[in-house]
């Protein structure tokens, strides 16, 4: 792999992980936001464009029920959030995707809609998934108030209070997502036709613009709703709790089938991570400043592991674990002198990666890829992927029998005919389409399982290939037995994008859904992952980020693993 | 009339087309041509259901060895394996084949990701199509939907003699479409959902 050299004395080029060691479920489970990640992209693209985010209509009530619109003014383009808040009673309030009803609805609109249109948003986006929505929408979501902090907030600040920092940082967010659906659903505008512009293009940019001004909303919401019930004895959030809030989300396994069927975007983001880390264990030496600046990034970690707080049993040893580790690491009296020698990040990762978890050898390189973002720019201006539709027709059975017994070792491992290799099946779910898991044995509905039984299907290819002439194209093995044409086209394009495919297999007992959220989580860049089950998490996205009106500031786009002193 | 987006015609293609028990990468294959069919100003969705219904009562083929004119091969199902399979072997395929315009879509969507040179005759040596740097070229006096002999080969010269051809262009949606026959396409991809199950639930945050 060949990069230009820079003055960070790059002169040798680190051998990229391999997809063996990456594309294992435990470790794409142990991954933290980097500065790839799609938050800290949106924050540098609104920075880079100049926008400018203001309220341009704003008709909520004493009660909070209402709408408004917030404005984004970009170089060339105006879009806006359009927002509605809802009454709804205590017990309708659930952060699943099953709800029906929610606190608030949004949409990013391009433009700002006409009074038409606002009629059929008001009509439309209150019931969501059931409704039929306007082209010119980018994005669709809802959030909920959160039950354990919203009101607490609102009473402190309306006797004139801020609220207690252990509060703040313990929930992290005033308002949260339960779904922001994006790309055509719903009727909603397609992603392809953001081709072309500089901003939207990106993967999951409406997305997070969305999510970002939902925050900021989050917050205006609650300084205007302080106003009205305090008068003049409340008082604002104060920028450093409000710049601690995020927005929170839950996530269950309708997100988990995007890795499994978008090969190319999936192998685009882990490539560019990998290729990013393997720059930053190039590197020869670092001057004192950068040194400084990756302790602190370690200390930073640290703090930030000691208020990651969960009830997850499971995922609260992995954080005392971390924070073990981390302290470890801290306290070793020769930190300052691995940073010194040559190679130091990857002498440093190297003299660890051994006694330390995947948790933390994924949090150390979350710290190592952040003060350098000049190494990967060409990197994160390439985090998208065009999807093939047809099969390369260069490939003959041999060419598929050798690529299967390189790339996919994994699966010819695994004996499919054991019981516990055929545990599970996912299906697509009649309550609000979601993909769903069922237990083989016990479950109906088998006979409309997706595919994603990867491993099984490999083995059944080699079977019938074996007893194909070898030179036959696969083109003709596919038109004799388009039952194959589904993994062959799969294996063909993990043959040039080796991190395409997860490997483990996806039926299996020990199969963990929960990592495969959180894998795509992390490139989203979230924070705080709290699992509520192997299936379902609670997460925080722009805990620690800039306001709007900090985004014009030098190093605005530092942020990573934000902490509050003294909780 | 109902406007859909892209999106949403490839996955609802797709889920109607397994309910009637179509492989996956045939469904697939189908709703990739539909929405590269509606991005280049073609209607499809007729023929979408018109050939779910045919592959149940078993009136058509998904053969290129065995079709007829009363059984042809379905283009809307088998025309991008059929281009892939005459441009890896280099072979001219003869036969008989229904809804051409799934196999023009095919042939566009190969053009465009490997730039392979196709024609398209019918039974009299007309040019139906031809593709040439990733760009697909239709032959503006032909009807080019119709169930009918073809003859598909890899080429390297056209001898467009006076014949007008003209390319079919990105961006021209046809995304309105036939609110009952959008229906009865969405009613077909719901057959594909299951019912929760408790165990399904546990664990799921209900």
């Amino acid at each position: 792999m060949k990069f230009q050299k820079t003055q960070n004395n790059l002169d040798y080029n680190h051998p990229i992980r391999p997809p063996s060691t990456v594309m294992k479920l435990d470790r794409l489970g142990s991954f933290h936001q980097t500065r790839l990640s799609f938050t800290r992209r949106l924050i540098d693209d609104l920075k880079y464009q100049k926008s400018k985010i203001e309220i341009h209509q704003w008709d909520i009530d004493n009660s909070g029920i209402g709408s408004a619109i917030i404005k984004i003014i970009f170089k060339n383009e105006i879009l806006s959030l359009i927002i509605f808040c809802h009454s709804i009673n205590d017990e309708e309030r659930t952060d699943r995707v099953i709800a029906e009803k929610w606190d608030m609805t949004f949409s990013l609109f391009r433009g700002i809609p006409n009074k038409n249109e606002l009629n059929q948003l008001s009509k439309n986006l209150k019931i969501q998934e059931s409704g039929r929505h306007n082209s010119k929408q980018l994005t669709l979501s809802r959030a909920n108030k959160s039950q354990r902090i919203f009101e607490k907030v609102l009473n402190d600040l309306s006797i004139g209070k801020q609220p207690s920092q252990k509060l703040i940082n313990d929930v992290g967010y005033l308002v949260r997502t339960t779904a922001v659906y994006g790309n055509g659903k719903f009727g909603i505008e397609d992603f392809s036709k953001t081709n072309g512009h500089i901003f939207l293009e990106k993967p999951f940019q409406a997305e997070m613009l969305t999510v970002y001004l939902v925050r900021y909303f989050s917050i205006e919401l609650i300084n205007f709703l302080a106003k009205k019930r305090g008068g003049k004895n409340s008082v604002i959030l104060s920028k450093h709790l409000a710049k601690h809030l995020g927005v929170g989300n839950a996530t269950g396994l309708g997100m988990a089938p995007f890795l499994v069927n978008h090969q190319e975007l999936i192998h685009q983001w882990i490539y560019n991570r990998e290729t990013a880390l393997s720059r930053v264990y190039s590197i020869k030496r670092l001057d004192k400043k950068t040194q400084n600046r990756i302790i602190n990034y370690i200390h930073q970690a640290f703090k930030y592991s000691l208020q990651w707080k969960v009830d997850d049993q499971l995922q609260s040893n992995k954080i005392d674990k971390l924070s073990s580790d981390l302290k470890k690491i801290l306290q070793n009296k020769e930190l300052t002198k691995f940073l010194n020698f040559d190679y130091p990040i990857r002498t440093l990762f190297d003299f660890y990666k051994d006694n330390i978890t995947l948790e933390t050898q994924e949090i150390l390189n979350s710290v190592f890829i952040e003060p350098f973002p000049e190494l990967f720019e060409d990197l994160l201006n390439n985090m998208g992927a065009d999807e093939k539709k047809s099969v390369s027709i260069d490939y003959n059975v041999n060419d598929i029998l050798e690529i299967i017994k390189y790339n996919y070792k994994w699966a010819l491992k695994i004996d499919t005919t054991k019981p516990e290799e055929n545990y599970c099946f996912w299906y697509t779910s009649q309550t609000k389409l979601e993909p769903r898991l069922g237990i083989t044995k016990k479950d109906a509905g088998i006979d409309k399982q997706l595919p994603f039984d990867i491993a099984h299907q490999i083995k059944q290819t080699v079977n019938i290939l074996n007893k194909l002439p070898y030179d036959m194209t696969v083109a003709e093995v596919m038109v004799n037995q388009p039952k194959l044409r589904n993994i062959i086209k799969r294996i063909i394009t993990n043959n040039s994008l080796p991190y395409s495919e997860i490997q483990n297999n996806l039926i299996g007992k020990d199969m963990k859904p929960i990592d495969i959220l959180r894998c795509k989580l992390s490139f989203f860049g979230a924070s705080k992952f709290d699992p509520k089950s192997n299936l379902w998490t609670r997460i925080t996205l722009f805990q620690g980020a800039p306001l709007p009106n900090e985004l014009w500031k030098t190093n605005v786009n530092d942020w990573l693993f934000p902490n509050l002193p003294n909780v | 009339m109902i406007s859909v987006s892209l999106n949403e015609v490839y996955s609802e293609t797709y889920k109607a087309l397994r309910s009637v028990n179509i492989e996956w990468s045939l469904a697939k294959d189908c709703a990739n041509k539909a929405k590269w069919l509606a991005q280049h100003g073609q209607y499809f969705l007729g023929s979408i259901l018109k050939t779910a219904d045919l592959y149940n009562k078993k009136d058509i083929s998904i053969s290129i060895n065995k079709n007829t004119s009363k059984q042809p091969l379905s283009s809307a199902l088998m025309a991008l394996l059929l281009v892939e399979y005459v441009s890896a072997n280099k072979i001219t395929w003869e036969g008989y084949i229904d809804s051409t315009k799934f196999l023009l879509a095919a042939m566009g969507i190969i053009a465009e990701e490997q730039k392979i040179y196709l024609i398209l005759e019918n039974e009299k040596k007309d040019i139906i199509a031809f593709t040439n740097d990733k760009t697909i070229y239709v032959n503006s006096n032909l009807d080019t939907n119709v169930t009918n002999y073809y003859c598909l080969k890899k080429f390297d010269f056209v001898n467009k003699k006076n014949t007008k051809f003209t390319s079919f262009k990105k961006n021209k949606d046809v995304t309105n479409l036939n609110d009952e026959c959008w229906k009865r396409l969405k009613s077909m991809a719901f057959e594909t959902y299951v019912p929760e199950s408790e165990t399904s639930k546990y664990g799921a945050g209900y």
